[in-house]
């Protein structure tokens, strides 16, 4: 946590901020949903509460709070009031270990009379070495929320949901683990910041035991493994159970999946559930293959010593750099949210049958070829062979 | 006291308490629950202890696939008449009664026996394996560890075909 007081208590309030930015983004992700479907289907959407029907929002959040807390007869308590609880945490702690920028290293300076650091704060909740296998651990049991909420519905559509939504984010993890080989391969490391560090700069790879450099490129994963990046996208799909993979709540067959029977706030977690994880997905997304909080052309030294030729302190210019970067980061991660949500409102919902052959015929070769093809590449161009 | 060590009790208390509560609760899916929690507790008490790797991998696969398994094939199936068979008679009590003695027995006289023929160790934690132990791990299990690594490989392809042949025999609790 830290060595001294001043550090302990930053971290902390790190992790109750990112948290709470996680959850505060839900309202403005639900509005954006609302409104861009309408944008998509040629429809107005809310637009009458508030500018541009923003306030909309608050109004939803009263009413999930005020809505009466309905519990049917016959369930299991427990299970029924700790699966919304379930399906959020594994999403805000998988959240919490990606880095959203740059550490900020922190000089020694005085405060109150007395000095304090020199501190080195990660962007992040927590870090975690391994992250990548932290991440998709803690993101797996996501998959309880869903069991716990349907069987103790004590109704047969919830379980039934459930269940399709078990199977389904079985059969997608595999694909899921297998599709992010190849960027492990390609970067030898779990650990998030340096597979950022690795992609910063130009496109540079070794070609037959010769570095080639493209200028005009930057050095994102993207590049080096597009079919990794769309098996690893769609499989991300699969397990935020969001459209064309949203079996689990397929509303036509039904009614809502396993939350047909909850109400009210505890409705609204599984949305921050269902959010977080398509938040954590999208960061993961952004990390992996698009230079994390890498800008294309612009290294992270170069903006501080523009800040510091402003005038700024070096701490208040390693800040002002972090938040720089925090913000190409955070363009990323909403691009990719809205990706999500364009997506959900143009393609339409898989049959069963077909989400499974696409699952374990398709996806599942496919990474299993990019990996071993990924690992053949690397091994040849990286050996010096002249 | 160190932090670690009040987080390692606390651990060790949730994980005892929750495999007892894995055998004594009569509902099998409650069991399936309680054997998750103790999984996911598990894969912390591999973190306190720095084993990353191991404890990243008992999340992935036994918290998050495994168990996962295990609790939804439970939800499908009627479990009234298995909970009753296993729950009552005399037998079953019997059986339950005697294999925790059994069990209470053997875990007693090892410590019992066993006290003093290891001297105690001196290091609280392996500090050593940090970041790097992946690799490590990873080049031990590839070299000296390859035989009995490509053993569990043959062990899990058995039980693949064994699974698939023994789906297609008829008959059985569940016809």
């Amino acid at each position: 946590m830290g060595a001294d007081l001043f550090e302990v208590s930053v971290n902390l309030v790190k992790m109750i901020i990112i948290f709470v930015m996680m959850v505060q983004l839900v309202p403005l992700l639900v509005w954006v949903e609302r409104r861009g479907s309408a944008f998509i289907q040629n429809r107005l959407g809310p637009n009458r509460v508030g500018p541009l029907g923003l306030t909309q929002l608050l109004a939803d959040a009263v009413k999930f709070i005020f809505k009466e807390e309905f519990v049917p007869e016959k369930t299991k308590r427990f299970l029924f009031y700790a699966a919304p609880v379930v399906s959020l945490v594994p999403a805000a702690i998988a959240f919490g270990a990606i880095p959203l920028s740059l550490p900020i290293n922190i000089e020694q300076f005085e405060m109150f009379g007395s000095t304090f650091g020199p501190y080195r704060f990660a962007f992040q909740s927590f870090e975690v070495g391994i992250g990548i296998v932290f991440v998709l651990g803690i993101s797996s049991l996501g998959a309880y929320s869903m069991l716990m909420a349907g069987w103790s519905s004590n109704n047969k559509y919830s379980l039934l949901g459930a269940l399709r939504s078990c199977a389904q984010m079985i059969s997608y993890e595999l694909a899921l683990g297998l599709s992010i080989v190849g960027i492990l391969l390609l970067y030898g490391t779990f650990d998030f910041a340096t597979m950022i560090d690795a992609q910063q700069g130009p496109l540079t790879f070794m070609l037959l035991g010769k570095e080639v450099s493209v200028p005009f490129l930057p050095n994102w994963g993207i590049f080096y493994q597009p079919l990794g990046a769309i098996l690893f996208f769609t499989a991300v799909f699969a397990e935020t159970n969001r459209t064309p993979f949203d079996l689990p709540e397929a509303e036509a067959e039904l009614v809502a999946g396993y939350h047909t029977e909850y109400s009210g706030l505890k409705m609204n977690m599984f949305y921050i559930g269902e959010y977080g994880h398509m938040m954590a997905a999208s960061a993961l997304m952004a990390v992996f293959y698009f230079g994390g909080y890498d800008i294309p052309f612009l290294s992270p030294d170069s903006v501080r010593e523009t800040f510091l030729g402003w005038g700024l302190s070096a701490n208040k210019a390693a800040i002002a750099t972090a938040f720089l970067f925090h913000v190409s980061m955070f363009a990323k991660i909403l691009f990719f949210l809205w990706v999500f949500i364009w997506v959900r409102w143009t393609i339409p919902r898989f049959r069963y049958d077909q989400l499974m052959d696409l699952g374990w015929k398709t996806m599942l070769p496919w990474a299993l070829a990019n990996t071993i093809i990924t690992a053949i590449v690397i091994y040849i161009m990286r050996t010096n062979w002249s | 006291m160190d932090v670690s060590i009040l987080l390692f009790y606390g651990l060790a208390t949730i994980i005892v308490f929750f495999a007892l509560a894995v055998v004594i609760s009569d509902n099998p899916i409650y069991s399936a629950l309680y054997l998750a929690i103790t999984m996911v507790t598990l894969a912390f008490v591999y973190f306190l202890l720095k084993a990353f790797f191991i404890a990243g991998v008992q999340l992935i696969v036994y918290a998050g696939a495994v168990m996962v398994l295990f609790v939804m094939v439970m939800m499908m199936f009627d479990l009234k008449k298995e909970k009753n068979s296993f729950s009552k008679g005399k037998f079953a009590n019997f059986i339950k009664v005697g294999s925790a003695g059994w069990l209470c027995g053997l875990i007693f006289a090892s410590i019992m026996l066993s006290k003093g023929m290891l001297p105690l160790a001196n290091t609280n934690t392996p500090q050593a394996v940090a970041d790097t132990s992946t690799k490590e791990l990873a080049i031990l299990l590839y070299t000296d560890y390859i035989f009995a690594f490509e053993l569990l490989g043959l062990l899990l392809l058995l039980i693949a075909v064994g699974a698939v042949a023994v789906s297609r025999i008829k008959g059985g609790t569940h016809e």
